[in-house]
């Protein structure tokens, strides 16, 4: 239980479970999501009725809120993030709030700059800007 | 691992992902979040029959997508209803409530028949349908769902779009 007092994702104590989980990003859970609505409208003749309300939500939410919505995006997206060392975690929120500057990430993500990681203003700044090219090159 | 009962049947590996889908998917536990959609089967063990009544249990190793927010996560959600305790925004299936404490102090609350909270000069309304970027200050879970309660009063935090404005 004393761990659940302490959790706080900005200090990325998010219990180890889920340190060592896969995160996903919005876009990459929308995806699945709508995958596997695909497969549960050729299964069922009533998707509506199989689909729980918790899954209708959710890919409404992931689907309104994707910044890259074509699957080759969401992939240089990860592979973009994933060369910086980040933690899971860290990766999928910067990808799904698309941080516009090295002070919002920080803000947004604290835990990005401590850690002691090499991971200074002009590096965090590069990978902002390398995520915006994959945005406006969708 | 999932200890999971079913009745008869010869199909009975399809019967039991499909009871399993339909038992566990859209449910939520503290530990987990809302398991929101089952991806794959790892494996299915031996089965163990209960004694007296028939049914059996089988532990089942499955991969899901779930969805859990924690303390201190910044996200962005979707402004359901406002009143003057506050707002109420959805991010998929999990509420969040910001209380008017947790606004920042130049935004005030007008009534109407479109209640929002707006910024003395006009510039920024939060009303329903908005887009906010928020940060979770603390959860509550209970059977069915998580509730959490969410601030705005904080960098780069905020309204992203209002449906007026994009209209």
């Amino acid at each position: 239980m004393s761990a659940e007092e302490e959790e706080n994702a900005a200090e990325l104590k998010i219990g180890d479970e889920f340190l060592k989980a896969k995160c996903l990003m919005n876009c990459e859970v929308s995806l699945i999501l709508e995958h596997k609505y695909e497969q549960m409208q050729q299964m069922a003749e009533d998707p509506m009725n199989q689909m729980s309300q918790v899954f209708e939500k959710s890919l409404q939410y992931v689907k309104r809120f994707s910044r890259y919505k074509n699957p080759d995006s969401v992939r240089q997206v990860r592979e973009i993030l994933s060369r910086y060392q980040l933690a899971e975690f860290e990766l999928c929120v910067l990808g799904n709030l698309c941080p516009e500057t090295a002070e919002e990430a920080i803000a947004m993500v604290p835990s990005i700059k401590n850690r002691g990681r090499e991971l200074d203003e002009e590096a965090i700044d590069k990978m902002l800007n390398d995520l915006s090219l994959v945005k406006k090159f969708e | 691992m999932q200890l999971h009962p079913r009745h008869f049947g010869r199909d009975l590996r399809d019967k039991l992902v499909s009871k399993l889908m339909k038992d566990v998917e859209g449910t939520c536990s503290g530990r987990h979040g809302f398991i929101v959609a089952i991806t794959g089967i790892e494996n299915v063990g031996k089965g163990l029959i209960r004694d007296g009544t028939g049914f059996v249990t089988f532990p089942i190793k499955y991969q899901c997508v779930v969805f859990r927010p924690f303390k201190g996560e910044i996200l962005e959600a979707v402004v359901t209803m406002v009143n003057k305790m506050g707002f109420f925004a959805e991010a998929g299936p999990v509420q969040i409530f910001v209380s008017n404490h947790l606004i920042p102090d130049d935004m005030e609350f007008q009534s109407g028949d479109m209640p929002n909270y707006t910024t003395s000069d006009g510039s920024v309304k939060i009303q329903k349908d908005s887009e906010v970027r928020l940060k979770i200050i603390g959860t509550r879970v209970d059977a069915t769902e998580i509730f959490c309660i969410g601030t705005i009063k904080d960098d780069f935090l905020g309204v992203i779009s209002d449906p007026n404005a994009t209209a």
